[in-house]
């Protein structure tokens, strides 16, 4: 099967969908690229529902989407075959042993059973359960079960896997783990990934791209790089002091600088600012802590969406 | 596997890149019907839960073992007409089908919604459809064993015996009789429990419903027939009957409801498997899974 050579992998336009009276989604359009995308909302904004149409399982009731070039609620075990998919909650036999669980799964998305054996084994290693892998699953910690969920969503090399909420339940140190996993999916082993979760700051730190959900409405959606305007052309500079004298000092050689307290805001117009700076700081005998180009982060694009609640 | 010198790699970690062949939906469904059969065994699972798959097992075939038995051993005139016909022999194993009945459907369908992974398999390139048909095929075929394998000993005890059938196409006809009759038991206890089991998430549950419709039904179909003086046709409402009386109908004999016409029997079958089944499918269409 040839992977999909498109850029794009999820492409939905005017999205809609109930549940009864709840709007699950409403006119929702963005477009997920490769790489890994971060699926953001609280809890109740629509990001499962929004998995279940990318797997086909629920008809949009307005508007359009395309998964890998296909519609999924027609094409439903087509485009299944192709994507992997961890869901938020527990969904493993717990009398199963983790290979037979996730062999089982590799073979039911189409692999033959002597492939689907080989890999259950190097995907239970690619995510740290090499040792544990005979093990049923019902004698697994919380970190360990996402892991097989992890493994059985990736077992048959798809081109899309869908992860929700895969640090929920988890310590720090297993988040940190699992985080890094998900990159490792993403980057180095170019499985495209749409990652659902409520927490920002993880999204932030493994996405290449952002959707952002609130009350089923897109309210952002794009490059992380482009969302939160990485390249707002802006040096920080973190002085021990005031910064008034450096303020004048670059204003006087034609660069926009401006005070707030002991840090002073630089507009970074090319390289050469850097040496500018430099100099005016050892001519003027400041100490300096730290410089660094001014990013916004993703949190000041959801405040900005007015989409905090929680 | 193997690379021409010169183009090998050297991975990094456990995982590669599949490019060999995948297979269809059908390969999922054949997938799941596997696993189910030999959860519902207890294969690959702790020897507990092989205990009540193997016991129903054992008492399906021994009656056939120790017929087919006295048959080779003792001399004929001892045993002239000791072997049961092969539609009396179901008699025999009632308990048998009954008690497999009671767990095979349960345990086929709700461990996979309890423990949810019904979502991931709903997530594979199956459907709805087709991952209630695997489950189907699955719980029919283990329903099989008890229900075809014996009378097919059985008809090797009569052969032994000097009583099986005539030539070729007296073997071809009892052979039909026995598959048809094996079939339309699996197909129609397949169906009334997994209606059943379709309604719960707990194995107990499941299994307690499934005894109570058999019981239930024999009670009203009792009331209907014997205080409400409705007709014997009536008696076909009782879940134990229809299959039975359309087993005897198959080898030609009329069983315990003699003015009730043949295609009665058969469309009783046939519809309380069509409604089971149905039942089945409406819960399953209707379940709530990721949203």
């Amino acid at each position: 099967m040839a992977r999909t050579e498109s850029a794009v992998v999820v492409r939905a336009e005017h999205l809609t969908k109930r549940w009864g009276s709840t709007v699950a989604l409403h006119d929702a359009s963005f477009t997920v690229e490769r790489g890994v995308t971060g699926l953001v909302g609280a809890n109740g904004a629509g990001k499962t529902t929004l998995l279940g149409m990318v797997l086909g399982l629920h008809r949009p009731e307005g508007g359009t989407i395309e998964v890998l070039g296909q519609d999924p609620w027609t094409f439903g075990p087509r485009v299944r075959a192709k994507v992997g998919y961890a869901p938020e909650h527990d969904a493993l036999p717990p009398d199963m042993t983790a290979h037979d669980v996730v062999r089982h799964l590799a073979e039911v998305h189409g692999l033959p059973h002597r492939a689907a054996t080989e890999r259950a084994s190097d995907v239970l290693f690619e995510v740290g359960l090499g040792e544990e892998r005979f093990r049923q699953v019902g004698t697994f910690s919380t970190g360990q079960r996402q892991r097989v969920k992890l493994a059985q969503a990736i077992a048959h090399d798809p081109e899309l896997v869908l992860l929700d909420e895969p640090t929920n339940g988890l310590d720090p140190v297993q988040r940190e783990e699992m985080l890094h996993l998900i990159r490792r999916v993403g980057h180095d082993l170019h499985i495209d990934v749409v990652l659902s979760s409520h927490l920002l700051e993880e999204v932030e730190r493994v996405s290449d791209a952002v959707v952002i959900l609130d009350g089923g409405q897109v309210v952002a959606s794009g490059r992380l790089a482009e969302l939160r305007g990485a390249d707002v052309g802006e040096l920080v500079v973190h002085l021990d002091g005031p910064g008034d004298a450096l303020v004048a000092r670059l204003q006087a050689a034609g660069i926009a600088a401006a005070a707030e307290g002991e840090r002073v805001v630089v507009g970074l117009e090319g390289p050469v600012v850097y040496d500018v700076v430099r100099d005016a700081l050892a001519d003027l005998g400041l100490g300096l802590r730290r410089m660094e180009p001014r990013i916004s982060s993703l949190e000041d694009v959801f405040l900005a969406a007015g989409t905090l609640s929680s | 596997m193997s690379s021409a010198p010169g183009t090998g790699h050297i991975y990094d970690g456990g995982y590669r890149h599949y490019d060999g062949p995948r297979l269809g939906p059908s390969s999922a469904v054949r997938s799941v019907m596997k696993q189910t059969v030999q959860r519902v065994m207890g294969l690959r699972r702790p020897a507990r839960s092989k205990v009540l798959p193997f016991l129903s097992v054992i008492m399906a075939y021994l009656p056939a073992l120790v017929f087919v038995g006295v048959v080779a051993l003792l001399p004929k005139q001892v045993n002239d007409g000791f072997l049961p016909d092969y539609a009396e022999y179901y008699g025999f194993i009632t308990m048998a089908i009954v008690l497999f009945v009671l767990f095979a459907a349960p345990e086929a369908l709700c461990p996979d919604r309890r423990s949810r992974v019904l979502s991931l398999y709903l997530a594979a390139p199956l459907t709805r459809g087709t991952y209630l048909l695997a489950k189907a095929m699955a719980v029919a075929s283990v329903l099989l064993l008890v229900t075809l394998g014996p009378p097919l000993l059985l008809l090797i005890g009569r052969g032994l015996q000097g009583v099986g059938p005539d030539g070729p196409v007296g073997f071809l006809v009892i052979f039909v009789r026995i598959a048809g009759s094996g079939v339309v038991m699996a197909l129609f206890y397949t169906a009334v429990s997994m209606a059943v089991s379709s309604l719960t998430d707990r194995r107990a549950f499941a299994a307690g419903g499934t005894l109570l419709a058999i019981i239930g039904t024999s009670i009203v179909a009792g009331v209907l027939v014997n205080a409400m003086k409705l007709s014997d046709a009536w008696y076909l409402a009782n879940l134990n009957v229809p299959p039975l009386e359309l087993v005897g109908r198959i080898y030609g004999v009329r069983g315990g409801l003699p003015e009730v016409g043949t295609v009665w029997v058969a469309l009783a079958v046939a519809g309380w498997t069509a409604g089971g089944f149905a039942v089945a499918f409406w819960r399953y269409a209707r379940l709530r899974v990721t949203r």
